[in-house]
């Protein structure tokens, strides 16, 4: 198995500086965890693969998010009046989770990498009796969707649970959630990539992606920092700044940003081995391999131009703490050694956006809001796609990019 | 929320000279400090209960450090003692006093003058138990009266090599050895340097003293020599210590090797930086002022709008230049709220500016004697922790190194810099093997991204359950 210690060491120095290649099948624009897996996936199916990406890889959403799981339904995908429609909607969403935790089932095989897997199971908590009810709707729909969840109250949570706050109001358990490490997930692929030929370059920024005429075998000139790159197929997996990119060939694409806070504590003696989340507050919380808790779930940092990192907010520490010693009571004596903040990209119907375009033909996009659980997942379905085009049915209509 | 025309961060000499100033002037001043005494690092206030051998040598620090907050008596400066500023926004300090829940204070102008903390050196053996650097030394010995050992070495270099082990053995310790990494200085050179250290005139009879000290009490004093180990099973039970070359390399085969109980370590000091960075302050670098100072212009504001810098905090530069930068903030500050006039401004300032001026006359001669050379990054082995808070080795860094400049990304792989410390104690080594590896100058190198807290806060105290968190749900529309 591939030791992530030696992870790191593959890309020289003189490989990051050496010259673009003049063209190549596929120009990947992006080294985050949908770029460096489709180049994976790619790459084994024996395409000509070049990733482009303009900093290191991995130090953007894929390097700064928490690392979980989610399967459970959770607050941001529900509505005030749920109808049925909403619940058809919900089940669909809780199988496409079920298909990915079948892949990170696989995935430290697939790339003979330790990459920190876990399926140690997911808490959502409840504090009011609305909440409660909540949990046991979502509970129904998980069910017909065949994800296995629990849902306790009373001495029943308190047995189950010991450390959490005696008075809650019920907690959800499900035993298939978990998390890897979001630092080497991403890398691996691509190492593993990069063994299979993918040619990898990092400081490269792309610019401008023109389409251009009489080449054959090539639509698409793409303008670096370093240089140009001819390719017949592009694929836009920048993340945050995929909106940017396209709307230069005349795409709008549904999709927002928003900057999003992380804590993380000291060590303390292991014992909480499943992470937490809030079904009607802002929390996810766990313990992890180095037995600090990050704690996060969406609280807000302030935006700033890039290439300055999205500064943090005192107040999304502080309501943050709140909710977590609220739920854990002996978080209250941990401190906290550092906050920092990633740039969250989601779609307006939170879906993916995932496919490609046939208003500009070759041109394909590749972003995911809840990308790291469904990262893997959705890269390879692009590369099924791409590796046997004509197959329009292989990705779902809802996920199309000229939605 | 307490609104001030000016809140001080740091009760050091900066901090004090500022505060005493402003107050001076009718400015409504809070003077906030971590410790529970004033006087920061110089003037830390000695505890009761130790036995002093020479009372002179301890004394003079004492005595002005008294004089200088006895300026506050009569003012009405709020001082927050045991309160920790964790970050700064919108124009508040984010403070967090000891035990109670953190608090905020709104500012119109800001000093920040938060001082410096010891180089950290790495080599074989510097986590060893009974290792510790000099200034901790010193603090132990002002503050609780406790000698580190019973056989103390000292390796260091700079203008306070010296008088760091003299005070020490003025206190009654058994100080067995001293190792100046930077040559012996000539006669000529020494009067430069001693006038020119830190800005203290009356070093140059103190040097003298100190060294006059060493020599009567036998203790031995080797120049161009410099750590190489330090060894032993639990703790240490000797150093090895060897001559260097000018780049302060070591010279293979000149190794020697002592008995000892503690080893402390004085390489100079690197300003506490953080605050400034966290409010995207212009940073620069001089090695010879501790590596990272920020861009102060001649009242020593930064190029943040209404905050000002001052102290070691911003480079090093020694506790006179530290007032004097204090007292010429605080003025520019009054000027700024309207206390004082414009007019009066400079011949307020004179006196100080004088002081000042003079420091920046002997700057040169301290940047040759004392500017640290390359062979201090030079120490390690594969198997030297470089990272002591998250145990991570040499060996494991080295194949990060391959493939990118970026110390963020070396943080990322090996947790380099994670820990309880934040990257105090290793990133400026990681970057000097960043620079070395890719053949750039350390200065080249970006920092990881500033974060709070300053400094770690139980998560009980930051908690606020009255920040709602519907008001920060995302609006998909
Ligand atoms: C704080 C936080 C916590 C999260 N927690 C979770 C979680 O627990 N579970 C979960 O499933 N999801 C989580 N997410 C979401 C998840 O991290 C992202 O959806 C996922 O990482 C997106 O991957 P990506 O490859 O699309 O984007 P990124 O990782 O952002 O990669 C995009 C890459 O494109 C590069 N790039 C951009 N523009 C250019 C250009 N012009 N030229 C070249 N390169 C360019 C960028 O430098 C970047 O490396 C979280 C996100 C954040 C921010
Ligand atoms: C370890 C050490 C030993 C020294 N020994 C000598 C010596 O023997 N002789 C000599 O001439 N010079 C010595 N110096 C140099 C001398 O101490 C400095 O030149 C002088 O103290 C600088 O004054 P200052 O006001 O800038 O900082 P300091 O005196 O260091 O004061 C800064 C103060 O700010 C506080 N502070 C920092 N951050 C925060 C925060 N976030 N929140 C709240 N409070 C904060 C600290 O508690 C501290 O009290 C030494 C320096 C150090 C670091």
């Amino acid at each position: 198995m591939l030791n992530s210690d030696f992870l790191p060491g593959y890309l020289s120095q003189s490989e990051n500086i050496e010259e673009l290649p003049k063209q190549s099948d596929v120009v990947i624009i992006g080294g985050g965890l949908l770029g460096t897996a489709l180049s994976y996936y790619l790459a084994k199916a024996g395409v000509e693969v070049t990733l482009l990406e303009r900093n290191d890889l991995n130090r953007e959403a894929s390097g700064t998010n928490a690392g979980s799981f989610h399967f459970q339904i959770a607050l941001h995908q529900l509505t005030e009046n749920m109808t049925e429609a909403d619940d058809k909607r919900l089940v669909d969403e809780t199988k496409l989770m079920l298909d990915a935790a079948k892949l990170w089932d696989d995935i430290e095989k697939e790339l003979n990498a330790d990459l920190g897997v876990h399926f140690t199971g997911g808490f959502m908590v409840a504090e009011t009796q609305e909440e409660l009810q909540v949990l046991r709707d979502k509970q129904r729909i998980e069910e017909a969707a065949g994800l296995e969840t629990h849902v306790m109250t009373g001495n029943e949570m308190r047995e189950f649970a010991p450390y959490m706050a005696p008075d809650l109001s019920g907690i959800a358990f499900c035993p298939r959630e978990g998390h890897a490490n979001p630092l080497l997930v991403g890398p691996a692929y691509a190492y593993r990539a990069h063994e299979l030929g993918t040619k990898i370059r990092t400081n490269c920024e792309v610019s401008r992606i023109e389409q251009i005429t009489g080449n054959p075998g090539y639509r698409f000139k793409v303008h670096t920092n370093r240089g140009t790159i001819l390719c017949n197929r592009v694929v836009n997996a920048s993340g945050a700044w995929t909106a940017e990119l396209s709307s230069q060939l005349g795409l709008n694409l549904p999709m927002g940003l928003s900057g999003l806070h992380v804590n993380v504590t000291e060590p303390r003696e292991f014992f909480l081995s499943s992470m937490i989340q809030h079904i009607g507050r802002r929390l996810t919380l766990k313990q992890t391999a180095n037995n600090t808790f990050i704690i996060g779930g969406g609280w807000p940092s302030r935006e700033e131009k890039f290439p300055l990192r999205y500064s943090n907010i005192w107040e999304s520490a502080a309501g943050n703490a709140a909710v977590a010693v609220r739920v854990l009571p002996m978080l209250k004596d941990v401190q906290l050694v550092r906050v920092w903040s990633g740039v969250w990209a989601y779609t307006n119907d939170f879906k993916p956006i995932l496919g490609e375009s046939e208003k500009i033909p070759g041109y394909h996009i590749a972003m995911v809001p809840t990308g790291f659980t469904l990262g893997p997942m959705v890269s390879r379905m692009l590369a099924e796609y791409m590796t046997q085009p004509g197959t329009q049915n292989l990705l779902p209509k809802e996920f199309h990019v000229d939605r | 929320m307490k609104t001030f025309d000016l809140v001080i961060i740091g009760g050091g000499p900066a901090g004090i000279a500022a505060a005493a100033t402003a107050a001076n002037h009718g400015l409504e001043v809070a003077l906030i400090d971590e410790r529970p005494t004033l006087g920061g690092q110089i003037y830390k206030r000695v505890g009761p209960g130790f036995k002093v051998k020479k009372a002179s040598e301890v004394g003079k620090d004492y005595y002005l450090g008294e004089k200088l907050i006895a300026e506050l008596d009569n003012s009405k400066v709020n001082i927050y003692f045991e309160t920790l500023v964790a970050t700064i926004e919108n124009s508040e300090v984010v403070v967090i006093q000891n035990g109670k829940s953190a608090e905020r204070l709104s500012f119109r102008k800001l000093l920040i003058s938060p001082g410096a903390y010891d180089r950290p050196v790495v080599f074989p053996g510097w986590t060893l138990p009974g290792v510790i650097t000099a200034g901790a030394a010193q603090s132990l010995v002002k503050t609780q009266r406790v000698a580190p050992g019973s056989r103390i070495f000292f390796a260091g270099s700079g203008p306070l090599a010296l008088a760091f082990p003299a005070q020490l053995s003025g206190y009654g310790a058994n100080i067995v050895g001293i190792i100046e990494a930077a040559p012996r200085p000539g006669i000529l050179k020494s009067i430069r340097i001693a006038l020119s250290v830190l800005g203290n005139f009356d070093l140059l009879r103190d040097a003298a003293k100190y060294q006059f000290h060493l020599i009567s009490n036998r203790i031995p004093m080797n120049y161009r020599r410099i750590i190489v180990s330090a060894n032993g099973k639990n703790r240490v039970e000797s150093v090895t210590h060897a001559r260097v070359d000018k780049n302060w390399r070591v010279i293979p085969g000149t190794e020697k090797t002592v008995d000892v109980d503690a080893l402390c370590i004085g390489y100079g000091f690197f300003p506490s930086v953080e605050l400034f960075r966290l409010l995207g302050c212009e940073l620069g670098y001089e090695e010879s002022r501790g590596g990272t100072v920020v861009k102060l212009d001649e009242w020593g504001a930064t190029t943040v709008a209404n905050v000002f810098g001052a102290g070691d905090g911003t480079g090093i530069s020694g506790s006179y230049v530290a007032i004097a930068r204090g007292r010429l903030a605080a003025l520019k500050i009054a000027v700024e709220l309207g206390k004082i006039s414009e007019s009066s401004l400079s011949k307020l300032a004179a006196g100080f500016r004088k002081t000042l001026n003079r420091r920046v006359r002997f700057q040169g001669a301290i940047n040759n004697a004392y500017e640290i050379k390359s062979g201090i990054y030079g120490l390690a082995n594969e198997k030297t922790i470089i990272c002591r808070c998250e145990s991570v080795t040499l060996e494991s860094i080295l194949p990060v190194l391959e493939s990118t400049i970026d110390p963020s990304v070396v943080k990322a792989y090996t947790r380099c810099g994670m820990g309880m410390c934040q990257g105090r104690n290793c990133q400026r080594q990681i970057s000097a093997l960043i620079a070395e590896k890719a053949k750039i100058s350390i200065s080249q190198i970006t920092q990881a991204t500033p974060r709070f807290p300053t400094k770690p806060i139980s998560l009980g105290q930051i908690a606020d359950s009255t920040v709602s968190s519907e008001k920060y749900f995302i609006d998909a529309e």
